[in-house]
């Protein structure tokens, strides 16, 4: 817990971890919200705690996996503490991209109105004079770091330089560094799928399949933003959901202010697609005891959130725990307030299972509207594959079926015969059965009825037409005399039939197959150098 | 000398233009000039220090500089406190007077520490945060009353102030520090049954009531209304709690709870003819809204 | 014979409301039973309450006012137009104060019930009209619950260069009172936003039935009939303001009217204002209305904000300084966006891509029955002439109790 802790012991233990090589990586540990450590401490002190664990991370070089928890405090962070510290933390990044400017930009807009001295000599300390840096300053010595790579960004800076009057001759000097630098290296290529970031992997830190240990919340009851009480089975088995998390006490408004903004654009989407009935969109508060009804109502409606049964914002009555632990949130508190929190959206599936999750960095709507249609469709493909599985089936034992119609020995002295020149030891104890041959017949005949079903559902009669020809010549070579041998030609043609109704389906990507490659282009597209997010009805300044 | 005060008269005539804020600025910086005249000076040049590094620091040193006087540098930091609301403008300014005000957030003048503590609390400052913390936790650090500091404290709800907070409201050192912890602890939605509690004690002050009910209102507004229901049919219970509690009721009530009421609307038109000054104003107002 | 009168254009109830500034109306014969000629001639004027309101007429745009009108109206049912306004030092002080009489002859055939709905010193108001501002406040931030929280979030450190700092201040910040208003109207709609005259001394605004009164720590206490004592920003319920000065006397420091009038007559000079008065009577306190990012906090900061208006309204009066078009009206420079005549402002607009804030809390500017001005997603220009002064369709629909219509 937090109270055995200090936060000399926590600077120690971090201390201790970044000079050893081979415990540094437990470092990103300490940047996970949900932390023990976190716990039951304020807004400051989890800033300062985090604020050095970033600082280290300057110092011992920033890793793949870490580079996330740094994106993200460029991204959303209003701190000055912590910006400069990722701001630090990237230059201990061994691979300089262009994808990475429009953070440190981003970060840049946010902080500006909000510089003040920070410092790292020691855990704890706060500026308060001339030895110091800001955040502003160290986001523009990264710029100067990330040279040609921010050359996607240099416009924007050069637009910064030209209102020079509201800028210090310190920043300004720094600033023409930076452009200096951008502007004078070689330009590189805009995007390289080499340098790729990998360390956006924990973006999609662990898919559904990692979920099955977890505390099963089917029966957590919520609470709606009417005061109506439903279960989480009730609400999210039967179609696929949307998943943001909030509170209304949150005081950066790049994060649960900007989410609840954000889903009543997914809304928006949802009714644009005509899917607004087909997945769930909700809300759920990390403080519900505070975060009662008409305070989400509130929230919700005047951020443009759409209510009703299936679009709803939700708070625990029990079970808040459970929801925390099934979900990973990453989220902690000071008694029952947050303390700080990341931002995460999750898609469920019909079933109510986690399917995608997106995390850390903010989510561009589309792609998550889109993801949670991939979803939807997957699902009715799956629904096709396991009817497909059930043809399957019926094929195979319709075919063997075929087959065995064909062979049938029309007396028992055949069905001897047969036997013996198997030479099977027990097969000669099978009883000769007259009633098996029309059994038989009948899985033959059932047989052709699921291949002229599947044929209507995909339109392919070819299938249809083999096995119907399959099942002609089987009949006529056991009814005519003399066309005994054609019976195997029947057989195949039925088996032909079979297996082609059998791969009717066309494929589906798999969950959780999104490549990093993809990933980076969302945010590119999201940044990119498009930085787009406004309504598009409205009027442009 | 005399030439100055009488140009400083003229300008404070009817109507007149006032003085260039490079004359007011170097009235307001300078040693020579009367205290008076400096603290009209610095009135006058909230924008000016955005405009130029070199008065932003004239400003700036004025404030940290302890041999000043103490009106003269309380009227610095209302000037600069004052210029920081062109936030585009003073863009240029802030860090330097951020640390500006860390420096002098433990100067020997309480007045200087108080504002210069509230200034960086409003801001969430955490070395504000800290001292204040600190100085609750150990009398001898204090740089401000325990009731100012929780005060201050509960500008960020997201502060660990609350343990703290729940041990003055059990051993208050003073009547204002019980109020400020209650207010804090206002935002801990667990401390409802606190607020329950003190609302009903008739043996609290006024104020403490007064303040449980707004909390409570906040956090269990059925628990409120119950509560205050019970107080006002109480005939024992004192006139302030009992208009609280009708304001609480006339503003914020379940309208279809109070309206099905019968028993509670017959009482409140008792009181509002027979009861104190206050409860009958009230009385009046819930009548009109849901009728006798 | 019977007439409707309709104010500002409408039977609307909720549209019976004037300022200074002339409201359009018409007028029409619904039962002419009684009539042998095809016109009428119908009289107007109008009947006050002792402490009411009192209207003033004209037929057209232009021209001078009277206490009565005289229409030729058709009997068979065309609309007449004619104007209305609240005569300049009488306004109202309760709804529906004064009433228009239409007769034709000595017979009334009409009449309605307006008020002179006018933004007062707060320091005058009478009991009844403190009460219905201090509720409808109450209501409007409905113990943090309410729609208030949006008010509260359209002014942080993050989304103050909107709004400071540059031209746009005071256009800006005449939109947000402006909804801020009609909001407080929809709860209740005699309510006008009083000013804070912090020139002045003004004993009655800091009182505990009004907006209260400190404590030496700066928690602000209320009387227990004071809905304001359930006021709740932030998660925290009640205000901290301190003031430096004692409250039955002006803050010291700030410029007078008359300084800030004399500032300059064109907008660069004038604007810096925002320094002095509006900065200094801001930190003529401690508190939340002291730093920027908490000032919204406090419900006075819309009465202090509220004079900074008026003090604009007053010099474009003086200067003659309404129509955009004329460039000592505002600061035609290259402005930061937000601040040039011809853009949108957030959060109205809705526009969360930089360098406009991430969110646009409170959705778009609250509509009025009275006025269609400014629309839902005013312009910055928009703002300039509130009263109609140069097209009579932008009229905002408020007016100042010492600031006459043009």
């Amino acid at each position: 817990m937090a109270g055995e802790v200090t936060e000399t012991d926590f600077a120690s233990l971090v201390s201790e971890l970044a000079a050893d090589p081979n415990r540094r990586h437990e470092l990103i540990k300490l940047l996970r919200e949900d932390n023990e450590l976190y716990n039951q401490r304020g807004a400051a002190t989890t800033t300062r705690m985090r604020g050095w664990v970033l600082h280290n991370l300057s110092l011992t070089g920033l890793t793949d996996d870490a580079l996330i928890f740094v994106l993200e405090e460029l991204d959303t962070g209003t701190d000055p503490y912590l910006v400069a510290a990722a701001a630090r933390a990237l230059r201990g990044y061994t691979r300089p991209t262009p994808a990475l400017a429009p953070f440190v930009m981003r970060a840049l807009t946010h902080i500006r109105y909000r510089n003040e001295p920070v410092s790292f000599e020691s855990y704890g300390e706060y500026g308060d004079g001339d030895d110091d840096t800001t955040p502003v300053q160290e986001l523009l010595i990264t710029l100067r770091w990330l040279g040609a790579y921010a050359q996607p960004v240099l416009s924007e800076l050069e637009q910064l330089r030209a209102r020079p009057e509201r800028l210090s001759r310190t920043l300004l000097a720094s600033i023409d560094e930076a452009i200096e630098a951008i502007a004078s290296e070689e330009s590189v290529d805009n995007y390289s799928c080499c340098s790729l970031p990998l360390g956006l992997k924990d973006r999609f830190s662990w898919t559904s399949n990692s979920r099955r240990s977890c505390e099963p919340v089917e029966s957590v009851i919520f609470e709606d933003h009417n005061n109506d009480l439903i279960t989480f089975r009730d609400f999210f088995q039967g179609q696929p959901s949307i998943v943001v998390f909030f509170y209304t006490r949150c005081d950066n408004p790049l994060k649960c202010s900007l989410s609840i903004t954000k889903l009543a654009r997914i809304q928006d989407s949802l009714l644009e697609h005509g899917l607004a009935d087909k997945i769930n969109t909700a809300a759920i508060t990390y403080d519900p005891e505070f975060d009662l009804p008409e305070r989400i109502r509130g929230y919700g409606q005047n951020r443009g959130l759409q209510l009703n049964s299936g679009h709803r914002m939700l708070r625990t009555r029990d079970g808040i725990d459970s929801i925390r632990k099934h979900f990973r949130l990453g989220v902690n508190f000071i008694e029952s307030l947050v303390n700080r929190h990341r931002v995460e959206v999750y898609i469920l599936d019909s079933n109510g299972k986690i399917a995608s999750v997106f995390e850390r960095i903010h989510w561009n709507e589309q792609q998550v509207v889109e993801r949670a249609i991939e979803i939807l469709h997957e699902e009715s493909g799956n629904n096709s594959q396991a009817s497909n599985k059930r043809n399957a089936a019926a094929s195979t034992m319709g075919t063997l079926a075929s087959l065995a119609i064909a062979f049938f020995p029309k007396c028992p002295i055949c069905w001897a015969a047969y036997l013996s020149v198997f030479g099977i030891a027990g097969l000669d104890r099978i009883p000769y059965a007259p009633w098996l041959q029309p059994v038989l017949a009948l899985i033959m005949l059932i047989n052709l009825g699921s291949v002229w079903l599947r044929s209507r559902a995909t339109h392919r009669m070819l299938s249809f037409y083999f096995a119907v020809g399959g099942v002609a010549v089987i009949l006529i070579s056991k009814l005519s005399h003399g066309w005994e041998k054609f019976a195997i030609c029947g057989v195949l043609l039925t088996l032909a039939g079979s297996v082609l109704s059998a791969l009717g389906t066309s494929k589906k990507r798999q969950p959780g197959q999104e490549t990093r490659t993809s990933l980076f282009f969302d945010l590119l597209r999201r940044d990119g150098f498009t930085r787009t997010n406004d309504r598009t009805t409205k009027t442009a300044a | 000398m005399t030439t100055r005060l009488k140009a400083t008269k003229k300008s404070k005539a009817k109507g007149a233009k006032p003085r260039s804020t490079r004359a007011a600025m170097s009235v307001a910086t300078s040693d020579k000039e009367t205290v008076k005249a400096r603290v009209a000076a610095m009135a006058e040049v909230p924008l000016a220090v955005c405009e130029s590094d070199k008065d932003l620091q004239s400003m700036l040193s004025v404030l940290r500089d302890q041999a000043q006087p103490i009106e003269v540098r309380l009227a610095a930091l209302q000037s600069l406190q004052a210029a920081t609301f062109s936030v585009v403008a003073f863009e240029s300014c802030r860090s330097d007077y951020i640390a500006t005000l860390r420096k002098v957030a433990t100067d020997p003048d309480l007045e200087m520490r108080q504002r210069v503590l509230g200034i960086l609390a409003r801001e969430k400052d955490g070395f504000a945060q800290r001292k204040l913390l600190d100085g609750l936790e150990n009398p001898d650090k204090a740089l401000v009353p325990p009731e100012k500091a929780l005060q201050l404290l509960s500008y960020d709800i997201h502060a660990e102030a609350y343990p703290v907070a729940r041990k003055i409201v059990n051993n208050p050192p003073n009547e204002d520090a019980k109020l400020e912890a209650l207010r804090l602890l206002a935002a801990d939605a667990k401390s409802a049954p606190v607020f329950e509690k003190l609302l009903r004690d008739k043996n609290e002050a006024a104020e403490i009531r007064q303040v449980s009910a707004a909390a409570l209102q906040g956090l269990k507004p059925e628990k409120l209304q119950e509560n205050a229901r019970e107080i006002l049919l109480d005939d024992s219970d004192y006139d302030e709690i009992k208009a609280t509690s009708l304001t609480a009721l006339t503003q914020f009530g379940d309208k279809d709870q109070v309206d099905k009421d019968a028993a509670l609307k017959k009482h409140v038109n008792r009181i509002s003819t027979k009861g104190g000054a206050k409860v009958k104003r009230t009385a009046r107002q819930f009548i009109s809204k849901y009728g006798r | 014979m019977n007439v409707e009168l309709q104010i500002n254009n409408t039977i609307n109830s909720q549209a019976r409301f004037l300022s200074w500034a002339p409201s359009s109306c018409r007028i029409r014969v619904t039962n002419p039973s009684g009539a042998i000629t095809p016109t009428v001639t119908i009289r107007l004027s109008s009947t006050s309450a002792a402490t009411g309101g009192a209207v003033v007429f004209r037929n057209g745009t232009t021209g001078a006012f009277s206490n009565t009108l005289t229409l030729t109206v058709p009997i068979n049912g065309t609309s007449v137009p004619f104007f209305v306004a609240g005569k300049f030092g009488r306004p109202s002080s309760s709804n529906a104060d004064v009433r228009i009489d239409a007769r034709l002859g000595t017979l009334l055939v009409g009449s309605v019930k307006v008020m002179v709905r006018i933004r007062k010193n707060a320091n005058d108001l009478t009991p009844a009209e403190r009460d219905r501002l201090i509720s409808a406040f109450a209501q409007l931030n409905n113990q943090g619950a309410g729609r208030f929280a949006d008010f509260r979030d359209m002014h942080t450190n993050v989304t103050s260069p909107q709004a400071h700092g540059a031209p746009g201040f005071l256009p800006w910040h005449r939109a947000y009172l402006l909804d801020l208003e009609r909001e407080l109207q929809n709860i209740d709609p005699t309510v006008a936003l009083p000013y804070w005259r912090f020139d002045q001394a003004s004993p009655s605004i800091f009182t505990l039935d009004f907006f209260g009164v400190s404590n030496s720590v700066g928690t602000v206490q209320f009387s227990p009939t004071n809905p304001l004592q359930f006021w709740r920003t932030d998660g925290v319920p009640g205000i901290n303001r301190r003031p430096f000065f004692a409250t039955n006397t002006a803050p010291p420091g700030l410029r007078t009217e008359a300084q800030t009038l004399a500032l300059g007559n064109a907008y660069p000079a004038f604007r810096t204002l925002e320094g002095n008065p509006h900065g200094s009577a801001h930190t003529s306190f401690g508190g939340f209305i002291s730093s920027i990012g908490t000032a919204a906090r406090d419900p006075l900061f819309f009465l202090l904000h509220c004079n900074v208006d008026r003090l604009w309204a007053k010099w474009q009066r003086q200067f003659g300084r309404f129509n955009p078009a004329v460039a000592a009206s505002f600061d035609g420079a290259a402005n930061p966006v937000g601040h040039n005549l011809t853009d949108t402002m957030w959060p109205w607009n809705g526009i969360t891509t930089p360098p406009r804030p991430p969110t646009a809390p409170g959705g778009s500017l609250a509509a009025s029955p009275c006025v269609s001005a400014p629309g839902p997603q005013p312009r910055v220009s928009q703002s300039l002439d509130y009263q109609g002064t140069v097209n009579a369709v932008s009229r905002l629909g408020f007016d100042y109790d010492d600031v006459p219509f043009s």
